[in-house]
């Protein structure tokens, strides 16, 4: 079973994209809407982000791969679809 | 500035009009996509409307002035070399003069820009 987690922004419509993608493939995952959550959760959010040297969204997990930005052919292909 | 105040057609047209302006002599024109051109505008008006300032709807605010300054819309400058190689800005508003599909262009993070 993957473990798929999307960081977006309910303003970006490659976000949106994103969800689609994953809702198209019938492939559970979890979203966070980054400008509609708490600060706590942002704060946690921008900690990983700037981790991973990156500032845009949609910022996705497949396991242990991140993806930055939509490329959903590297979402297929971390799936093995 | 109130929500509620803003006729969003009436500034997303002010918001066209003055971006064009700008962006043209930095290499750069709208998206031929009108439709992501459409809510992308919107976007940046409820964010006007929200925050005081039209900001990329698909970066993060991050209550830093200097980090969040740099994502004004239109943000090319303070990304220039990025967008120069993506040929667009990253929330995909504006592309490269010379490019005529957008959908062409992929949303590379700068880290995999060289990897292409």
């Amino acid at each position: 079973m993957n473990k798929i987690t999307v960081y977006t922004l309910s303003t970006c419509p490659w976000c949106r994209k994103t969800k689609n993608f994953f809702n198209e493939h019938k492939i559970p995952f979890t979203y966070i809407d980054y400008d509609l959550a708490d600060e706590p959760t942002q704060r946690r959010i921008l900690q990983e982000v700037d981790a991973a040297g990156v500032n845009g969204f949609p910022y996705v997990k497949i396991n242990d791969e991140v993806i930055v930005g939509y490329q959903p052919d590297r979402y297929s292909k971390a799936l093995g679809l | 500035m109130s929500k509620s105040l803003v006729n969003i057609e009436s500034r997303k047209k002010s918001l066209h009009y003055f971006f064009e302006k700008v962006v043209g002599p930095l290499g750069f024109k709208f998206t031929s996509d009108e439709d992501l051109m459409n809510f992308l505008l919107e976007q940046e008006v409820i964010l006007e409307s929200k925050h005081g300032i039209p900001f990329c709807p698909c970066q993060p605010l991050r209550n830093d002035r200097a980090r969040d300054m740099q994502i004004v819309c239109p943000c090319i400058p303070f990304h220039r070399k990025h967008f120069d190689e993506i040929k667009r800005c990253w929330c995909g508003l504006f592309i490269h003069k010379d490019i005529i599909d957008p959908d062409k262009l992929p949303q590379l993070p700068p880290k995999e820009v060289n990897n292409e």
